[in-house]
C-alpha cells in the first residue's frame, strides 16, 4: 500500500511541476517575445538613416525626405532634405529636449510641447511617438492571444496591457511578432474604452545594413478616411561611430 | 317725445360736458401709452447696440468660410476664394465690403524666449471696420524712467503715488489713463501735457506696403521687443509644411483683455498667407453690409446661399456667437418684465382714474336712470365714452412720443462719467440709443388698449348693479 | 396744523385716495422686487467668480502674467501667505503653482494649465470641492495614492474621456424622464451603441430626429447617455525649471463643472507635491498667491495694503482680472435707477391727476379758506404735504410688502428654470436669491417724497389761482 502511494504522490508532483514549469515558460514567452523584437528595433547603439515619408490625406498627399543619426534612447538628430521649402530644417532631440533649427528663419528655437500636438512636419506621427517615453518590455505585462500569419509570415499575437504606474495613454495594445525573425509587422493601440486609435503596419521585409527590417512602415489613424503616414527606409546603417557631441545644437546647423 | 340721440353722439357730448373729467383720463392714458413707448425703444435700442457692438467688434456679421472650418479650426480647413465668389458677394445690393482673415497659431520666438501667439492677419485698412485696430495702438506707457522724470516736474503727490502705482501699465485711450489714475477733469489740461512728454510713446501701423506685424503690449514686453525690432514666427502651414517667417515690429498696441494681450500678432493678411505657405487662402471672408437688421441679414445669407458654391459656407452672427444670442435673449425677456411691471403701475393709473370718475357721476347716472333711461344704453354709452378716451390717449401718446424717439435715434444720450469712460476701453460706447419706429409701438397700443378695456368694465358693472335710491342720495 | 389738515384731507375721499395709495404701493413693490431680483442674479454671478474662478485678490511675480513663464516664481510664497493670513480682512489665502502644457489621451490633446494646489486650503479660497459634478467622481484628497488630477467637464469631453453609451436601460428609461414614446423609439436600433465622444453623438441623433425633436430632447438625451470613468489615464506635458519636456501620468479623481467655460476647459488641478516634485521646483515656492477676503467692500483698500507690503509684486484684484464683472455691477446700478425713475414718473402722473380733482373738487372750501385768510403760501404748503403724504403711504406700505417677500423668497430663492438657458448663457444661475440693501430703502422713500412734492406742484398752483369770490359764489 505504501508503494502505491508514494507512487501517485510523485506522479502528482511531476505533473504539478511539469505544469509549474510549462506555465512559467509559456508566461515569460510573451514578455520574452516582445523583448526580443524591441531590442531589434532600438538595441542598436546608433544608426544612420535615409527615409522618405508620405503624408496621405483625403484631398492630398505631401513627401518629405530626410537623414536620421540615433544614438541610444535618448539622442537623435534629424536633417530635412526634402522638398526644397522644407530642406535645411533640422531636429535634435537630447533626452527630455526637442530643439527646431530652420535657415529661413535663422533660429534655433526649443519646441515647446504643445508644437508637436498636431503630428510631426504634418503627420500622423505624434509627440509621444518621438519622444518615446515608456518601454513596451518594462511598462507593460504580456499575453499571448493567438497567432496569425502576416507577410507570408508566422506572428504570435501578443496583448500588451500597461502597469498601473506606467506613463502610458494606451487602454491597451495589440502585437504582431513574426516567429523567426522576432519582427514586430503589426501593432494596433487601443484607448481605455476598447476604440482601436492606431494601427501600424510594416512591409517590404529586406535586408538592410545587415538586418532584416520592414522597410516600409504605415502609420493609420483609426476613424479618419483616408489619412495614413507612410515612412520607408531608403537606407540604414547600424552602430556607426557617433560622439555625444554630434547631437549638439551647433552640429544642427552644420549637418549635411 | 324723447329725441333719441345716436349713442356715440350722446357720448360725445358726455365728454365734453365735463372737460376736466375727461382731460384729466385721457392724460392718464396719454402717459401710459408715452412712457411704454419711450422705455421700450431705449430698451430695445441699448441692446441691439450694445450687441452689435460686440458683434461688429469681432466677427461681424456674415462670413462665408470652408464648410469644415468652423467645427475645426486648423490652417488645412482655410478656404480658397474665386473671382465668381467674390464677384457675386460685390454684386449683392447689401454687400459693401468684403474683409479677409486669416487667424491662427505660431511659435514666436526673441531672444531665448519662446511663447505660443495668436496670428491676425488682416487687411489693414480694411479691418478697421471690424476691430478697430488703429484705435488699439498704444500712446502711453508708465515706464520707471518715465516716472522718473515725471516725479521732477509739477505733479500732484496723490497723482504721482497713483502713477508709482501703475507703474508699467500701457494705455491706449486717454480716457483710461485719466479714469485710472484719478485725474480730476479741470486737472486734465494741466497734467496731461506732461503725461504725453514723458509717458507717451510713438508708435507705428502696419500697410501692404510696410507690411510688419502688430505686436499686444504684454507679448512684446515678454519677448523684449519693441518697434523696429524682428519678431520670429514658427507654426505648421498649409498641407502640412512648415511656417516659419521674420517680421519687423511697426507698433505695439493693447488689447483690453490681458489674455489676449499678452499674446496677439497682427499681421498684413498677405504676409501672413505667405507665412503659412497657403497663398490666396483665408479662415474666414468678412461681410461688412450695409443693412444690419436682423430680417436683412437673413435675407442676404438666403440670397447669397443660392448664387455662391457649395464649397463655401455662409454663416450668421448668430451661429457663430450662441452665447451672446442667448444674452441677448435673456436680456430681452428682462426688459419685458419691466415693461410689464411699468403697465401694472400704468394699469392702476388708469383703473383709478375710472374708478373717481365713476365714483363722481353716481348722483348723475342716479337721476338719468329714474327718469327712465334704460340702463343697457347708459352701459353703452360709457363704453362708448371710453372708447374715445380710449383713442384720444393713445394717439396723444403716440403723436407725442414720435418725435421724441425720432429726435432721440438720431442723437443718442451718451453718458461722460468715469464709469462710462471704462466702458470705451472695451469697445462699449456709453449710449443710450432709441429704436426706430417698429412692431413694438403697435404692441404698446394695443397693451394698452386692452388696459382701457378692462378699466371701461367697471363702470358698466356699476351701472348695473346701480340702486337708484342710493345714488340720489350720493 | 397745516399737517394735521392735510393728514385728514388724505382720509376724506377713501376711494380715491385709496386707489391712490394702492397704485404707488404696486409701483413700489414691483420695482422694488425686481431690483432685488437683479441684484440678486448679479450678486449671485459675482459669488461664483468669486468663490470659484477668481478669489479677491490674486498676486504673482512682476513678469509672471505677461507670461506663464515657469520661472516667475514668488520665492516665498509661504511666509507671504503667512503674513496675509494675519491681516484681520482676510478669510483665507492659498498659493498655488501654475504651469502652461499638454494634456493627452490616448487619442486626443489639448493646451491646459496645470495648477498644483494644496487640496485642503483651496477648499476654503476657492471652494473647488464644491464645483464638483454630482456623479463624477471625487475631489482631490489628501491620501491620494499616485498623481492625481481633478479637470473640467468641458476638458473631458474634448478628451473623449466622457463617452456617451446608449444601453438597452437608458432607452429604456428615456420615457421616464420625459421623452415621448415616437421619439425614444427612433433610438431603438442604436442600442448598445457605444459613441466615442458628443459630437458622433449628437450627429447620429441628428440623423434620426427631426430638428425640433433634436432641439427638445437632444441635450436631456445627451446628458442621460454620459458615462465618466474615474481613473481613466491622462498624461500631463510640461517643462520643467531647467526647460526640459517632463511630465507624468494622471489619473483622473473627479470632474467639476464652472459656468465659466473657458476655465473649465483649460484648468487642471493637481497636488501641489505632485507638480513640484515634476518640476523641480523647491517647496513654499509658488506661482500665484489666492486672497479671500471677509467682505468683497474690502477689495481697494487691502488691495493697496498688500500692494505696499509686497512691493515688486503684482497684486491685482478681481476688478482688474475680471473688469466685465466690475462693469456689471456698475451698468446694473444704472439700469436700477432709471427703471425706478420711469416707474416713479409713471405713479406721479397717477397723483398729479389725483391732486388735479382734489383741487378743483375742493374750490368752495378752498375759497372759504382764503376767505378766512389763510395764506396762499399756506394753501400751496398743505396741497403739496397731502401729496406727499398720499405717496409716501402707498410707498411705505409698498416697501414694506416688498421687504417681506424678498425675506420669504430669499431663503429658498426662486427658479427660473424656465430661462435656464439665457441666464447660464450670461454667467448667471437660474436658481435666484433675491437680495436688496437698506440703502436703497432710503433712496426710494427720498425718491418717494419728490415725486409727491413735483406732481403736486401743477395742481397747487391751480389752487392758488382760485379767485375766493368765485368760489363763494358757487352754490
Amino acid at each position: 500500500m505504501k508503494n502505491r502511494t508514494n507512487r501517485s504522490g510523485k506522479t502528482i508532483l511531476v505533473v504539478l511541476l511539469a505544469q509549474v514549469i510549462f506555465t512559467t515558460a509559456f508566461g515569460q514567452s510573451a514578455r520574452e517575445i516582445v523583448q526580443k523584437a524591441y531590442e531589434k528595433f532600438t538595441g542598436e547603439e546608433s544608426s544612420y538613416s535615409i527615409m522618405t515619408m508620405t503624408i496621405v490625406r483625403p484631398t492630398w498627399e505631401r513627401t518629405v525626405t530626410f537623414k536620421s543619426w540615433t544614438k541610444g534612447k535618448d539622442y537623435a538628430l534629424t536633417l530635412i532634405t526634402g522638398p526644397a521649402s522644407e530642406k535645411g530644417q533640422s531636429f535634435l532631440k537630447r533626452e527630455n529636449e526637442m530643439w527646431n533649427w530652420n535657415p529661413t528663419i535663422d533660429r534655433l528655437i526649443k519646441l515647446p510641447p504643445s508644437m508637436m500636438s498636431q503630428g510631426w512636419m504634418g503627420s500622423d506621427y505624434t509627440n509621444d511617438d518621438i519622444l518615446r517615453e515608456s518601454s513596451i518590455v518594462d511598462d507593460y505585462t504580456h499575453e499571448i492571444i493567438g497567432e496569425e500569419t502576416i507577410e507570408g509570415r508566422a506572428c504570435y499575437k501578443i496583448k500588451l496591457i500597461p502597469r498601473e504606474d506606467a506613463a502610458v495613454v494606451w487602454g491597451y495594445q495589440i502585437r504582431w511578432i513574426d516567429k523567426k525573425d522576432y519582427l514586430m509587422l503589426k501593432v494596433e493601440l487601443y484607448d481605455e474604452e476598447g476604440y482601436l486609435v492606431r494601427t501600424e503596419i510594416g512591409s517590404e521585409i529586406k535586408q538592410m545594413g545587415g538586418r532584416l527590417i520592414p522597410t516600409r512602415l504605415e502609420l493609420i489613424p483609426a476613424g479618419e478616411e483616408g489619412h495614413k503616414t507612410i515612412a520607408a527606409f531608403d537606407h540604414i546603417e547600424f552602430n556607426i561611430p557617433l560622439d555625444d557631441r554630434f547631437f549638439s545644437q551647433q552640429n544642427m546647423k552644420r549637418v549635411r | 317725445m324723447q329725441n333719441e340721440m345716436k349713442n356715440h353722439t350722446y357720448a360725445w357730448r358726455n365728454l365734453w360736458r365735463n372737460r376736466r373729467r375727461t382731460f384729466i383720463t385721457v392724460a392718464s392714458i396719454f402717459f401710459a401709452v408715452f412712457f411704454a413707448l419711450i422705455m421700450r425703444s431705449l430698451q430695445l435700442g441699448t441692446y441691439d447696440y450694445m450687441f452689435k457692438n460686440i458683434i461688429e467688434s469681432y466677427s461681424g456679421y456674415i462670413q462665408v468660410q470652408n464648410p469644415e472650418f468652423w467645427e475645426d479650426k486648423v490652417v488645412d480647413n482655410t478656404l480658397h476664394p474665386d473671382e465668381d465668389l467674390i464677384s457675386t458677394l460685390n454684386a449683392d445690393r447689401n454687400v459693401q465690403e468684403l474683409i479677409p482673415r486669416f487667424e491662427s497659431f505660431a511659435l514666436a520666438s526673441s531672444g531665448s524666449r519662446t511663447k505660443v501667439v495668436m496670428i491676425m492677419g488682416v487687411d489693414p485698412e480694411k479691418e478697421n471696420l471690424l476691430s478697430d485696430v488703429k484705435n488699439k495702438l498704444v500712446k502711453y506707457r508708465l515706464t520707471e524712467a518715465a516716472i522718473d522724470s515725471m516725479a521732477l516736474e509739477n505733479i500732484p503727490r496723490n497723482i504721482m503715488r497713483n502713477l508709482k502705482l501703475f507703474s508699467g501699465s500701457s494705455y491706449s485711450s486717454e480716457g483710461k489713463l485719466q479714469t485710472e489714475l484719478d485725474i480730476k477733469d479741470q486737472d486734465t489740461s494741466d497734467i496731461m501735457p506732461l503725461i504725453r512728454k514723458h509717458a507717451g510713446i510713438r508708435n507705428g501701423y502696419f500697410s501692404e506696403d510696410n507690411p510688419g506685424a502688430l505686436v499686444g503690449n504684454r507679448l512684446a514686453q515678454y519677448l523684449g521687443l519693441s518697434r523696429g525690432d524682428t519678431i520670429v514666427l514658427l507654426g505648421q502651414g498649409y498641407h502640412g509644411t512648415t511656417a516659419a517667417g521674420k517680421f519687423a515690429i511697426d507698433g505695439i498696441i493693447r488689447v483690453p483683455a490681458p489674455d489676449l494681450d499678452n499674446k496677439i500678432v497682427y499681421l498684413p493678411v498677405t504676409r501672413c498667407q505667405e507665412l503659412y505657405n497657403a497663398p490666396g487662402r483665408l479662415t474666414a471672408l468678412v461681410l461688412h453690409i450695409k443693412d444690419n437688421s436682423d430680417r436683412a441679414i437673413e435675407q442676404t445669407i438666403k440670397r447669397l446661399s443660392s448664387r455662391i458654391d457649395s464649397t463655401y459656407r455662409l454663416m450668421g452672427w448668430k451661429e457663430m456667437n450662441e452665447t451672446i444670442v442667448n444674452q441677448m435673449d435673456a436680456d430681452n425677456k428682462g426688459g419685458m418684465i419691466m415693461i410689464g411691471i411699468l403697465y401694472l403701475v400704468i394699469a392702476f393709473g388708469v383703473f383709478g382714474t375710472v374708478l373717481m370718475m365713476t365714483a363722481e357721476r353716481k348722483r348723475e347716472m342716479g337721476v338719468l336712470i329714474s327718469i327712465g333711461m334704460r340702463k343697457s344704453k347708459m352701459a353703452i354709452i360709457m363704453l362708448y365714452e371710453m372708447l374715445f378716451i380710449g383713442i384720444m390717449g393713445i394717439s396723444a401718446g403716440v403723436a407725442v412720443a414720435i418725435p421724441i424717439i425720432i429726435y432721440g435715434h438720431h442723437h443718442p444720450i451718451v453718458f461722460s462719467s468715469k464709469l462710462a469712460k471704462m466702458w470705451e476701453d472695451y469697445g462699449f460706447e456709453p449710449v443710450m440709443v432709441f429704436q426706430w419706429i417698429d412692431k413694438y409701438f403697435i404692441w404698446q397700443s394695443v397693451v394698452v388698449a386692452i388696459i382701457v378695456l378692462i378699466a371701461a368694465m367697471y363702470p358698466v358693472f356699476k351701472i348695473f348693479r346701480l340702486k337708484e335710491v342710493e345714488a340720489l342720495k350720493a | 396744523m397745516i399737517t394735521k389738515t392735510a393728514w385728514k384731507n388724505v382720509w376724506r375721499n377713501k376711494i380715491r385716495s385709496f386707489v391712490v395709495i394702492a397704485s404707488v404701493a404696486v409701483g413700489i413693490f414691483a420695482g422694488t422686487f425686481s431690483v432685488a431680483v437683479m441684484e440678486g442674479a448679479i450678486a449671485q454671478r459675482l459669488d461664483d467668480a468669486l468663490n470659484h474662478e477668481v478669489a479677491h485678490i490674486q498676486i504673482t511675480h512682476a513678469g509672471f502674467r505677461a507670461n506663464n513663464d515657469l520661472n516667475f516664481l514668488l520665492e516665498h510664497a509661504d511666509k507671504m501667505a503667512e503674513k496675509i493670513r494675519s491681516l484681520e480682512e482676510v478669510e483665507a489665502v492659498s498659493y498655488r503653482l501654475v504651469v502652461t502644457g499638454m494634456a493627452n489621451t490616448a487619442s486626443k490633446s489639448s493646451g491646459v494649465i496645470i495648477n498644483g494646489i494644496d487640496t485642503e486650503r483651496e477648499k476654503q479660497v476657492l471652494g473647488l470641492d464644491k464645483i464638483l459634478k454630482e456623479g463624477s467622481g471625487s475631489y482631490l484628497e489628501k491620501d491620494d495614492a499616485g498623481n492625481r488630477a481633478y479637470i473640467g467637464e468641458d476638458l473631458a469631453k474634448y478628451l473623449n474621456i466622457i463617452r456617451f453609451t446608449l444601453t438597452d436601460a437608458i432607452v429604456d428609461s428615456l420615457m421616464a424622464k420625459g421623452v415621448p414614446p415616437e421619439t425614444a423609439e427612433k433610438l431603438q436600433p442604436l442600442a448598445g451603441t457605444r459613441f466615442k465622444n458628443e459630437r458622433t453623438f449628437r450627429k447620429k441623433m441628428e440623423s434620426v430626429f427631426t430638428r425640433e425633436e433634436q432641439k427638445e430632447y437632444g441635450p436631456l438625451i445627451s446628458e442621460i447617455s454620459r458615462s465618466f470613468r474615474k481613473n481613466a489615464r491622462l498624461a500631463l506635458t510640461f517643462v520643467d525649471r531647467d526647460n526640459y519636456h517632463t511630465g507624468g501620468m494622471f489619473r483622473i479623481n473627479g470632474l467639476y463643472d464652472l459656468t465659466n467655460n473657458m476655465l473649465e476647459s483649460t484648468h487642471v488641478f493637481v497636488h501641489y507635491e505632485d507638480l513640484a516634485r515634476l518640476t523641480g521646483i523647491p517647496p513654499g515656492q509658488g506661482h500665484l498667491i489666492m486672497v479671500r477676503l471677509n467682505d468683497v467692500d474690502q477689495t481697494e483698500p487691502v488691495t493697496s495694503k498688500l500692494k505696499e507690503l509686497f512691493p515688486g509684486t503684482e497684486v491685482m484684484n478681481w476688478k482688474q482680472i475680471q473688469p466685465e464683472l466690475a462693469m456689471l455691477e456698475g451698468m446694473a446700478r444704472m439700469m436700477y435707477g432709471f427703471f425706478m425713475v420711469i416707474i416713479l414718473a409713471a405713479l406721479a402722473f397717477g397723483i398729479v391727476n389725483t391732486m388735479l380733482m382734489v383741487v378743483l373738487e375742493r374750490t368752495k372750501e378752498l375759497g372759504m379758506l382764503a376767505a378766512i385768510g389763510m395764506n396762499k403760501k399756506k394753501v400751496f404748503r398743505m396741497i403739496l404735504t397731502e401729496s406727499v403724504f398720499l405717496s409716501l403711504v402707498g410707498g411705505v406700505i409698498g416697501m414694506i410688502i416688498s421687504k417681506i417677500v424678498i425675506a420669504l423668497t430669499a431663503r429658498q430663492g426662486i427658479n427660473f428654470s424656465g430661462y435656464k438657458e439665457g441666464f447660464e448663457a450670461m454667467g448667471f444661475t437660474s436658481h435666484i436669491y433675491p437680495h436688496i440693501g437698506n440703502d436703497f430703502f432710503i433712496l426710494v422713500t427720498i425718491l418717494i417724497i419728490l415725486t409727491g412734492i413735483l406732481a403736486a406742484i401743477y395742481p397747487a398752483l391751480k389752487a392758488l389761482k382760485l379767485d375766493p369770490a368765485d368760489a363763494l359764489r358757487t352754490e
